[in-house]
């Protein structure tokens, strides 16, 4: 196995050096910390990932989750890692003092849930979801919700999940059937069927809390009638025992990837006897669940890179092992064959990894300090960040998922054979990553909501106020001789997308929405590479000031490499922004006219 | 229970190391320090017995430049009480193993203790001197490379079993003592978040060598350090078939490699 699964040194840069976290130190609710407090933080993450996690990450991959008698079996890690990330405080980690959380910044909480996910994706989900489900408890919950259940989801004794999807409603959620019947005793009686639930059933922990959606009877038709509900699968009986809550388990999935965290089909009140509690108020689920979607979208687009870090380290390990062929320039066949890391086409696969994990987790960072700064503020400030956190969302999550699958596909291919086996790493995580561009919304939904909702609502505001990011990025580059080139680069793709943008409005302000939309996912994935490209263009800045400034030796090789993984993406990546915008200029109906039966041929 | 861990900060064990131009030591900047995993047992050990009499304290003595303090703050995490920092980069620069068991052996003097737990070496400069060295300043019984510790219910005595070769052996000792660990003694925790949060608040007592009162001149000195030589590369052996390479594999094992 490689040896190491993250850069702690590039870490530290994103955290330190590009978003300096300790900015945050100085508002009160974040002021009891300390940056030698996140270095703790840190170095344990790292510890618990490479102790527990990633020793164990090829056995879960191979030993799935079983359903044996309605229960599944899952790794015994599970069990130990849960307790650690209870007893640790890692679930509750960003969660407010009051409600028994440690207020840590979200950047800090990126960092650990970052670690863990490289380690071993499949082992990080279990806390990461209590964590979200958590949140949605405290969030909008009511107190005695709150001490019911938080206290032992946050100790790891209780799993959280997220139970929106059934059979006949996965992107489209309105149209969900499960049901809640209102009682006079302070409960809802729930009945239908979920699938997909990540982590909703197992040995693990002792109890599993399902946040779940569901309607009201007679509630309206649509998205305006779900209700979200606390589901645990087993009640708090009169002693405050513990009693099935006729959560019933009717199968387990076989999935591609992912494979050390169950997902079940769940059957809900087969005996007219499931509990639900409602959480805040009626017929506002899916708007509470929206709410958390920053996080849970943060979380996507975070487990993406993660798996694709890990990938590419892996990759880089092999490719500095493995002698294959000789330099085109050598003519003497008995020389030795030389490492693949040596061939220009390999140092392109892996600069091609490298800009997208860095770049990715630069988004992330980025998006983190607008979440612990929305909080921290007030009035107009909060609200630039919560637009800037609107227009990002989306791309947030389907940049690192869709170029993380391509990312670690050039890290198997750097392995030739030996990554389509699998004795060798980079096949499980081929396989683990192939799900984040699926969940949480797929990414058409998501391009969807971008440019359908996104960016255009409140007369495009939020996409001004990102614009204006951009800006002072470039401006700032602009200011360097080494850098002149990449800011003008940026600012003429900026600018295209500017265009694009207008016009596209302009289609739909004609009322011709099929058309407005048809390449939306086109739009997103235009977007994204700006994105990208500014967090290199960010990152680029810190490192040319470093290198000005003469590092010391260890950090020499760091900051060179940050600028040729800068160059590589304005070299490589930020053109494709030219093939992108011309597609989406013309709007000639290509995909809205096709028809079904012509496919058939 | 009241223990005191002797600990000390040590280079990452995957850490790059390079060696000084003056060859008298491995160059400090830019590379990664954690709490020498020794240690960690110690400390663990040290919590154990605490919580095993619910009650007592554990302190921590380090001695080591500014950067020690991290690797303090990493046992004061885990749950101890509180520390003693010997911040003295001038004496720690040339410190040897005696020196640094005569600065530990002056901030333990004051300290109220049961106990005293150290690592059974510092895996940097392998010299496992300071456990024995201590007790003989302090003059108290020592047990090495401890794998298992029972101490009495009245903390006069304890029962330590020892890693020797092939096997263990028990051994019975008066306290206070001075016990120094083996891997396998138990399983060093983590720190936890909260455990992170209270580090910050807990008391951590900087002396210089001098506070101490103590004049310790080193023994021994460092003249040369030096990294073990590059691995040489393999070689293949040409051959037209198995014969042919077996024979030049026995002849390079007789001639080059001298074995056979
Ligand atoms: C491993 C895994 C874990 C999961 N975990 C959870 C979980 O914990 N909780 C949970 O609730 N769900 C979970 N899900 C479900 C997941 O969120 C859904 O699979 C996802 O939302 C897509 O829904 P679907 O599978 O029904 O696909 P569909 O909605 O049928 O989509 C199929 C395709 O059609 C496209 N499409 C659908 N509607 C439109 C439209 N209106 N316009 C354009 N294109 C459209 C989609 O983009 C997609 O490409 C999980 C799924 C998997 C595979
Ligand atoms: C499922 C499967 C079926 C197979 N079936 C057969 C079979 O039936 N018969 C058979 O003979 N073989 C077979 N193979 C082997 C297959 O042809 C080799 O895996 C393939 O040729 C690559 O060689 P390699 O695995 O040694 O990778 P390497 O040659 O080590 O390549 C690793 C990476 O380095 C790059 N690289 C290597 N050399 C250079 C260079 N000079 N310049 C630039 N880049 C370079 C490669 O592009 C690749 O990305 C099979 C492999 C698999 C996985």
């Amino acid at each position: 196995m490689a040896e190491r699964f993250v850069s702690e040194r590039n870490l530290r840069f994103l955290l330190y050096e590009v978003f300096d976290v300790t900015e945050l130190l100085k508002y009160p609710y974040y002021s009891e910390h300390t940056r030698e407090m996140f270095d703790m933080v840190m170095e344990t993450a790292l510890r618990i990932g490479k102790d527990m996690l990633y020793p164990v990450l090829d056995e879960m991959d191979k030993n799935q989750p079983e359903l044996v008698d309605g229960m599944v079996k899952v790794h015994p890690v599970v069990r130990e890692f849960m307790r650690e990330c209870g007893q640790g405080g890692w679930i509750g980690a960003d969660a407010p003092f009051e409600f028994g959380g440690q207020q840590l910044p979200i950047m800090i909480s990126l960092v650990s849930n970052f670690i863990f996910a490289a380690a071993n994706y499949s082992a990080s989900v279990y806390p990461g979801l209590t964590t979200g489900a958590a949140r949605l408890i405290t969030s909008f919950g009511s107190r005695e919700l709150i001490d019911t259940y938080v206290p032992r989801m946050f100790s790891g004794e209780w799993q959280g999940t997220m139970a929106l999807t059934e059979p006949q409603a996965g992107s489209s959620l309105a149209d969900i059937t499960t049901t809640a019947e209102p009682t006079d005793k302070g409960y809802y009686r729930i009945k239908g069927q979920k699938i997909f639930i990540s982590a909703s059933e197992h040995d693990g922990v002792d109890n599993v809390i399902q946040l779940l959606l569901a309607k009201i009877k007679g509630a309206p038709a649509g998205v305006k009638g779900i209700s979200l509900f606390v589901v645990p699968n087993k009640r708090i009986g009169e002693k405050g025992e513990l009693v099935p809550n006729d959560v019933n388990v009717a199968g387990i999935y076989h999935k591609l990837g992912y494979r050390g965290c169950p997902i079940n089909q769940l059957s809900l009140g087969e005996n007219d006897d499931c509990r639900g509690f409602l959480v805040g108020e009626p017929h506002k689920g899916l708007m509470y669940m929206f709410q958390m979607m920053n996080e849970s979208r943060i979380g996507v687009g975070m487990g993406a890179t993660a798996i694709a870090t890990a990938a590419y380290y892996a990759a880089l390990e092999y490719a500095k092992q493995r002698p294959q062929g000789r330099r085109l320039t050598s003519k003497d066949p008995t020389l030795p064959q030389v490492p693949i890391i040596e061939h220009a086409d390999v140092k392109r696969m892996l600069l091609f990894q490298k800009s997208v994990v860095e770049g990715s987790l630069s988004l992330l960072f980025q998006c983190s300090k607008y979440r612990d700064l929305e909080m921290v503020l007030d009035g107009e400030e909060k609200e630039r960040y919560s637009l800037l956190l609107e227009v990002l969302t989306s791309v947030v999550k389907s940049y690192p998922s869709e170029m993380g699958v391509l990312s670690v596909s050039q890290g198997l291919q750097c392995l030739g054979g030996y990554g389509y086996c699998e004795e060798f790493p980079l096949a499980q995580y081929y396989r683990d990553i192939r799900i984040h561009p699926i969940h949480e919304g797929t990414t058409g939904i998501h391009g969807l909501t971008l440019l359908g909702r996104s960016v255009t609502r409140n007369n495009g505001r939020a996409f001004q106020v990102f614009v204006e990011e951009v800006e002072k990025a470039i401006e700032k580059a602009g200011k360097e001789q080494e850098l002149v080139s990449y800011a003008k680069n940026l600012k003429n793709a900026l600018e295209r997308l500017k265009g694009i943008t207008t016009h596209l409005v302009g289609i739909a302000v004609k009322g011709e929405v099929e058309l407005f939309l048809a390449d939306a996912t086109l739009y997103l994935e235009l977007f994204g590479i700006i994105a990208i490209a500014w967090q290199w263009l960010l990152q680029g800045i810190v490192a040319h000031e470093a290198l000005k400034s003469g590092p010391i030796d260890a950090d020499l090789s760091f900051y060179r490499g940050k600028m040729y993984a800068l160059r590589y993406f304005f070299a490589y990546e930020l053109p494709k922004v030219e093939t992108l915008a011309i597609r989406l200029e013309n709007n000639d109906g290509l995909t809205v006219e096709m028809q079904p039966e012509l496919f058939e041929g | 229970m009241n223990t005191v861990v002797c600990m000390k900060q040590v280079p990452d064990t995957e850490t790059l190391i390079k060696i000084n131009p003056e060859g008298t030591g491995i160059v400090t900047e830019g590379i990664k320090w954690v709490m020498c995993p020794y240690d960690e047992y110690a400390v663990e050990e040290a919590l154990q017995q605490k919580e095993k009499f619910k009650a007592g304290k554990v302190t921590i003595v380090s001695l080591g430049p500014d950067r020690a303090i991290e690797a303090i703050r990493t046992g004061l995490a885990m749950g101890a009480d509180t520390a003693v920092h010997i911040n003295d980069a001038a004496f720690y620069e040339k410190a040897d193993p005696y020196a640094t068991a005569a600065a530990l052996a002056a901030a333990v003097k004051d300290l109220e203790y049961d106990a005293i737990f150290c690592g059974k070496q510092a895996i940097d400069d392998d010299s496992g001197q300071v456990p024995a060295i201590l007790g003989e300043l302090l003059g108290l019984p020592v047990v090495t490379l401890v794998v298992k510790l029972e101490v009495s219910e009245d903390k006069t005595k304890a029962v330590a079993t020892r890693e020797v070769e092939g096997g263990h052996a028990v051994v019975e000792v008066s306290l206070p003592a001075i016990f120094s660990a083996q891997k396998g003694l138990n399983e060093p925790r983590y720190a936890s978040l909260p455990g992170i949060m209270k580090a910050k608040k807990k008391p951590v007592d900087v002396k210089t060598v001098s506070d101490l009162g103590v004049s310790v001149e080193p023994m021994t000195a460092i003249k040369e350090m030096s990294l073990p030589p590059a691995r040489q590369a393999g070689k293949i052996l040409e051959g037209e078939d198995a014969v042919e390479k077996a024979k030049a594999l026995a002849k390079a094992l007789h001639e080059e490699a001298k074995l056979i």
